[in-house]
């Protein structure tokens, strides 16, 4: 199956013609990448909900701005980070309240069965609990290099650090999330 | 009764070699499918759909005209 097929089998491919052609396409591609990074970096599905809005709002207005010479995915996750970062700082509530979690999960769509949106449920929260747990920088890096489109040259790129920097850290932040994942048993 | 009992524990048996695949294949699913931290991430970022209030909010944004910019010392100030 080659990409172009599996990506309109996406459900985001059918909500995507709600949209104008020159954003559907990245709508198609990218939405689940953006919204689950601002999701699990945000902590909150109502703020990773319009953090994800407002991503692809800015993209499509600043689509003559877009040169080409990144890939459309890290250009728009260099628009995600930014706007997720000044969601944050700009949080009169910095603790996050995994309460959302619940609202979230009952929106999936309804071919789950229940046992699996059970176990997605825990396993979400557990994930969500575990990377709050983490320094945001660490959480950042986790959550870039965990998408297989992204090499840590362009990971460290949108961090503003080196490839040898990030392998580094995610040394550090693989051991801190697995100490942090276990205590959530 | 002897039969009852030769009957019980052969159920007896099946549930718990049943139980014992069961726990080998929750075992094995998961080692095979958390083998790292990426994997886990991986993992939980296919399992979550994007919500389709997305899109349609930002149809209605891209159907209203763009709000004028704000100049940097009007940001500045608030």
């Amino acid at each position: 199956m080659n990409q172009a097929c599996a990506e309109t089998q996406r459900p985001e491919a059918a909500e995507a013609q709600l949209l104008p052609a020159e954003l559907s396409a990245l709508y198609t591609a990218h939405s689940r990448a953006i919204y689950y990074l601002a999701l699990r970096f945000l902590g909150d599905s109502h703020k990773a909900e319009d953090a994800t809005h407002d991503v692809f709002l800015k993209a499509l207005r600043n689509l003559n701005q877009f040169r080409g010479e990144a890939s459309a995915r890290t250009w728009l996750y260099r628009i995600a980070i930014n706007h997720c970062k000044n969601m944050r700082a700009a949080w009169h509530d910095r603790h996050v309240l995994l309460s959302s979690e619940n609202e979230f999960f009952e929106r999936l769509p309804g071919g789950e069965s229940p046992l699996r949106i059970l176990e997605t449920k825990e396993l979400g929260g557990r994930i969500q609990k575990a990377l709050d747990g983490l320094k945001a920088e660490y959480r950042l890096l986790l959550l870039l290099v965990s998408d297989q489109e992204l090499s840590y040259e362009q990971a460290g790129a949108l961090t503003g650090q080196t490839a040898d920097a990030v392998r580094g850290k995610l040394f550090r932040a693989r051991k801190a999330f697995a100490d942090l994942f276990q205590k959530t048993e | 009764m002897k039969q009852e009992n030769k009957f019980s524990t052969g159920r007896h048996q099946e549930q718990a070699a049943e139980s014992q695949t069961a726990e080998s294949l929750a075992a094995h699913t998961a080692a095979r499918e958390f083998q790292s931290v990426e994997d886990l991430l991986r993992h939980d970022a296919a399992q979550t759909a994007v919500p389709p209030e997305i899109a349609r909010r930002l149809s209605e944004s891209i159907a209203q005209p763009a709000p004028p910019r704000r100049s940097w010392w009007r940001k500045l100030l608030g």
